[in-house]
């Protein structure tokens, strides 16, 4: 059983405050002054790195189970609890969500539009992910969840580039489809527990059918699959990043496609077993197809955000084949997917803001020479690529190789194409870094300069921290992993 | 870290001290030069005493030593870091140290002004730090990881004038086909790991494999651990990588060629020996292949005219040598051939370095007509590695040679030793046909003035490059006969699981006249190449200029390269690549766009019946509730 810790001091619920806080501030905040809500932002940002970094590094492993719990009862008649937690699956999440959000707010240091509304929007977006990654009631998860969908809309249509009014509605129309799925199946879990109550682990002890849970987990893994980008329901995310402004698209695929895997995992899994069993089959396949799909697709993009667009479908069929394996190696491997995938996009999409903010262009034919011009910059996406590529030394590796023994082990055909898959993953991701980055230098961008210590900051974290859990990857794994054994201990 | 055990602590300081040079270089030291390429030359020369140290302290001991510490957890699956610390990979670690030392100091001339020049020590640094983890890694998992960054390490330096579209080019295909040996090599350990739960590599080697999995799964591993091999290796149908990496700078193609990157894949298949001979088939398979390996790319080293192809060709050759060796269940045989192999052939390529870099081209017959046999000490050198390669007494070559001979005479099928011998012949024509070209040049242009120009600044470069040449032609020199200490050395903590004995008394087996025959064809060789090229008048022509289809067959590499890029044109980028996307605009996001104006239509259909005009609006209201009404009655 998950044994459950109180919180002595409320930080997850500080936690979510200080976003709340941060949006309230920069509401009031006049937009004239755009240094200023650049400066609260960040100093938000940081105190949210700081706090989730402090319950990262305090997490009892040995001891395991839910830590700094806080559950109070908010609606009697139906049985919901404001009611949050930190295991070692969600930590690592609210861990990447700060950090994909200070660095999202370094990258967009130079913004100039409408500074104030895109703050204000960011912190809503991400109050709501903060929200999901922390709540273990299913009514909150929802209305987190749903919260964090909204903002998309106005961000990628008021600062996005590219096709951005299609993008966007694309992209809502999607998600909003993916709620409309979950919703039922929340409701449907609540009726037939007959506990009225929306308390996740009250109802994972509650015992459904195997019927029940065979329906249910099928309407939960195809609503948060949609936003996890499982295969054939991806389309809206290559499209979306592309029209998404810079640290928008950091956040979307680093941050909010994870929220579609964690729910499937946190959710799906947790109170479904049975149904899981019933659909891991399925799951494994659309998995594959996504991984060795996604790869072939990126390997014919010409625009360097369609090409991550992609390599995210790829990647996140990955965490998919993970969570199928339903074994605690790949489950490990799925979390740490999720969690290295979060910060390579985030690298990734931050480097190309940059390299589109000088030049103007993200067409891989119009670039060209870039390492010559800026060879730091260039740096960044190549180590990004490299992370994509799997190669070793970089978290995403250890995450991979993980997933893939669980793999071969559980569904042998399907993991062996999915190992080849990596072939075309590494031909598509030196593709474009070869086309952008080397080659003789273009003339056009000669006059750009290399990238400020300052700007470059955002990447230099994220790198650093896929170069740190890639080199000592149990300073992650073994967090993960006390979670998820009892979890799949509950199988 | 601080540990006062002094093997555990030099296996650290030669293992972390170039991974530190790499990221104090890559982070800090960017923009001093200087610094930068001290640093790195420091950690490797530290290295090398430590290797050395090694090597001296843990030579009488019988039985593996070994550390390890837990790197990854989960569930089931432990993977270490650690060392492993025997005879075979204390050898190979003085070989990576000793070479990659050498080269470093050379490209201190080499390289001087480049602007990359600290990237170039930086990836060095990363390189040696790949190799040498790869080297003493105990488990499988470790060795695969260092043997991917091996990989990296070299997409990078082979990529290293990255403004050249052929060297981007060049890298990324050695990146993504030794890749595509790599997946296999991938799934042969998992496959290994399921069944047999411990990817260590003393256990693996051990007799308990053959209990615990049944033969046809141990072929079907091990055949597939071997595709790493075939990558990493450049072996036939993967060899194409490698005549490409001559993008590179020179010295990182003397490194590349003699003892790390494709000799990772030999050291692999010696450090898995044992495993590996578990099955008869995969050995025969590895035998096959070396075989096609060593034949194919002796006829392209044939017709070459760029000094570094001809060498390049000459390493795919003798590798396939050695897995030839190694097949026939030559163990000593095929790391001895690496061993003098990494000597000589660094020593050929670092040679070609100073011809290359001095006259400013590749073409050896340029090279010969500007006067090339002028540079004495590189001459001089690059002779006694041609001698070596060819297999000339008393040059170590010779020596290693033999010795995969009388391990391919032990083998019950005697094609192969045809093969051998037939492929000595080869080697012996296309090695010195390129010597003689450079020796005997067919007219001489004058290039006086080029001498004067820079004579200031060249002299300490050339001796700095010089020094290499030498020590690397003393050790090719007088390595040969160390064979029977080396024997005794590589034996010594050896245990052979499945009782294949191929030791010295298999040396006498095979009986004299096998040298012999060795040398006549060796000389036959010679003197062709002598007849064509040295003697005065010679045409210089080939005699497979006569041949011209078979002369362009080789030319073009058996045509492997056209039908690989024929081969990912038509079923990549043509085949599956245009499908899904045609697929994902027109199936997929069609079907939902389609959806959504399907909606939009109906919509628009339904908003007729909500139109301004009040009798319309009544009409429809009447219609309706008429037909409500009619249900109602029906």
């Amino acid at each position: 059983m998950i044994s459950m810790e109180m919180a002595s001091f409320p930080f997850l619920t500080v936690l979510l405050l200080t976003n709340l806080v941060a949006l309230l501030v920069i509401m009031f905040i006049p937009p004239e002054r755009d240094k200023l809500i650049k400066k609260v932002s960040l100093f938000f940002a940081g105190i949210t790195v700081v706090i989730s970094l402090y319950l990262y590094v305090t997490y009892d492993t040995s001891k395991g189970g839910l830590q700094f719990v806080e559950r109070y009862l908010w609606v009697k008649s139906l049985g919901i609890y404001y009611f949050v937690g930190a295991d070692g699956i969600n930590l690592p999440m609210l861990l990447l969500t700060s950090v994909v959000l200070f660095t999202g707010v370094l990258t967009m240091w130079e913004l100039e539009n409408r500074v104030k509304e895109f703050f204000a929007f960011m912190y809503l977006l991400v109050i709501g992910v903060y929200g999901v990654f922390m709540s273990f009631d299913l009514f909150f998860i929802f209305v987190w969840y749903d919260v964090a969908l909204f903002p998309m809309y106005p961000l990628i249509v008021i600062w996005g580039s590219t096709r951005k009014e299609y993008g966007g509605m694309k992209l809502t129309l999607y998600l909003l489809a993916g709620s409309a799925l979950i919703l039922p199946a929340i409701l449907y879990l609540w009726t037939k527990s007959g506990l009225n109550t929306f308390d996740l682990l009250a109802l994972h002890r509650a015992g459904f059918t195997k019927h029940v849970q065979i329906i249910a987990f099928v309407m939960l893994y195809l609503g948060f699959g949609i936003l996890a980008g499982v295969w054939p329901f991806h389309t809206w995310s290559p499209v979306g990043h592309v029209a998404a402004p810079t640290a928008v698209s950091m956040i979307h695929a680093g941050v909010l496609m994870k929220l579609g895997a964690y729910g499937i995992l946190r959710v799906g899994m947790f109170l479904c077993p049975q149904g899981l069993q019933y659909w891991a089959q399925l799951m494994a396949l659309l998995a594959t197809i996504g991984i060795v799909y996604g790869a072939f697709i990126g390997l014919a993009q010409n625009d360097l955000k369609y090409v991550v667009g992609y390599s995210s479908v790829s990647h996140m069929g990955i965490v998919g084949l993970g969570l199928a394996t339903m074994s605690v190696g790949g489950i490990n491997g799925a979390v740490f997917q999720m969690f290295s995938h979060g910060v390579m996009t985030a690298l990734f999409f931050s480097s190309i803001g940059y390299i589109y903010d000088k030049t103007h262009t993200k067409m891989i034919n119009e670039l060209g020479g870039l390492s010559k011009i800026m060879p730091v910059a260039s740096a960044f996406f190549i180590i990004a690529a490299l992370c994509g590529v799997g190669v070793p030394c970089l978290s995403s590796f250890w995450a991979e190789i993980l997933v893939f023994i669980a793999a071969v082990k559980t569904y042998p055909v399907r993991g062996i194409l999915a190992i080849c898959g990596i072939v075309i993953t590494s031909l598509f991701m030196l593709r474009v870094v070869m086309k952008t980055f080397y080659g003789p230098k273009n003339e056009k961008f000669a006059h750009i300069p290399d990238v400020s210590l300052f700007l470059a900051s955002p990447r230099i974290i994220l790198a650093g921290i896929l170069l740190l859990f890639g080199l000592f990857p149990r300073l992650i794994l073994d967090v993960i992993q006390s979670a998820v054994i009892p979890f799949v201990g509950g199988f | 870290m601080f540990t006062k055990d002094p093997i555990l602590l030099a296996c650290t300081v030669t293992v972390v001290l170039p991974f530190l040079s790499f990221l104090t270089i890559i982070c800090y030291t960017r923009k001093w030069e200087r610094v930068s390429c001290s640093i790195s030359i420091g950690a490797i020369l530290t290295s090398l005493l430590c290797a050395v140290y090694l090597f001296v302290a843990t030579r009488h001991f019988t039985e593996p030593l070994q550390y390890r510490l837990p790197w990854v957890i989960s569930g089931k699956t432990i993977i270490p870091f650690g060392f492993l610390v025997d005879h075979l990979s204390m050898l190979m670690l003085v070989i990576v140290a000793v070479i990659a030392s050498l080269v470093q100091i050379y490209s201190l001339g080499y390289m001087a002004g480049d602007p990359g020049f600290s990237r170039y020590y930086a990836c060095q640094s990363l390189f040696a730090w790949a190799m040498m983890t790869m080297t003493v890694a105990p488990s499988m998992i470790q060795f695969y990881i260092f043997w991917e960054l091996v990989g990296l390490a070299s997409y990078l330096l082979i990529g290293f004038y990255y403004e050249k579209w052929s060297a981007s080019q060049a890298g990324k295909k050695a990146f993504v086909v030794t890749r595509i040996g790599d997946v296999g090599m991938f799934i042969g350990l998992v496959i290994l790991l399921l069944y047999y739960g411990n990817l260590s590599i003393v256990d693996v080697n051990s007799a308990a494999v053959a209990k615990q999995i049944p033969v046809p799964l141990i072929t079907i591993s091990a055949i597939l651990i071997f595709c790493g091999v075939i990558g990493k290796s450049a072996q036939f149908p993967l060899l194409t990588w490698l005549p490409d990496a001559m993008e590179g700078p020179t010295p990182v193609s003397a490194l590349l060629h003699s003892a790390t990157m494709v000799a990772a894949g030999v050291y692999m298949f010696a450090r898995l020996f044992p495993f590996f001979a578990g099955s008869e088939q995969a050995l025969q398979f590895a035998l096959l292949i070396g075989t096609i390996t060593m034949v194919l790319s002796s006829t392209m080293a044939m017709v070459a005219r760029d000094i570094k192809q001809v060498w390049a060709y000459s390493t795919v050759s003798q590798l396939g040598y050695m897995v030839m060796a190694l097949g026939a269940g030559g163990y000593f045989a095929g790391m001895f051939h690496l061993t003098t192999h990494a000597g000589f052939k660094a020593l050929l390529f670092l040679c070609s370095g100073v011809f290359i870099h001095h006259y400013h081209t590749n073409d050896f017959f340029v090279m010969s007509r500007q006067g090339a046999r002028n540079l004495k000490v590189p001459m001089v050198c690059m002779t006694i590695g041609a001698l070596a390669l060819s297999g000339v007494f008393p040059f170590s070559g010779f020596f290693s040679k033999e010795s995969i001979m009388v391990a391919l005479a032990h083998h019950p099928n005697k094609i192969w030793l045809a093969a051998g011998l037939f492929g000595e012949v080869l080697t012996a024509y296309y090695t010195f046909r390129l010597i003689f070209v450079m020796l005997f040049p067919k007219e001489i242009e004058d290039h006086g003035h080029h001498e004067e120009e820079h004579h200031e600044g060249e002299s300490i470069l050339y001796w700095l490059m010089g020094w290499p040449l030498i020590i690397l032609a003393s050790v090719t020199c007088v390595l040969g006969f160390f064979e029977k200490q080396f024997e005794h050395y590589l034996f010594a903590d050896f245990i052979l699981a499945h009782g294949m004995e191929h030791g010295a008394e298999a040396a006498q087996a095979g009986g004299h006249w096998l040298t012999i025959t060795a040398i006549v064809l060796v000389l036959i060789g010679v003197a062709v190449a002598w007849l064509e090229y040295g003697r005065k008048g010679a045409s210089q022509e080939g005699f497979l200029s006569r041949m011209p289809a078979i002369e362009k067959l080789f030319a073009n590499r058996w045509y492997m390269d056209h039908f690989y890029r024929w081969a990912l044109d038509m079923i990549i980028y043509s085949g599956f690549t245009n499908i899904f996307t045609r697929n994902d605009r027109r199936v997929i996001d069609g079907g939902i766009d389609g959806l959504c104006r399907g909606t939009e239509g109906s919509g628009r259909i339904a908003s007729f019946l909500q139109s301004n005009m009040v009798q319309y609006n009544i009409f429809v209201m009447v219609a309706i509730l008429g037909f409500v009404a009619l249900s109602f009655l029906g």
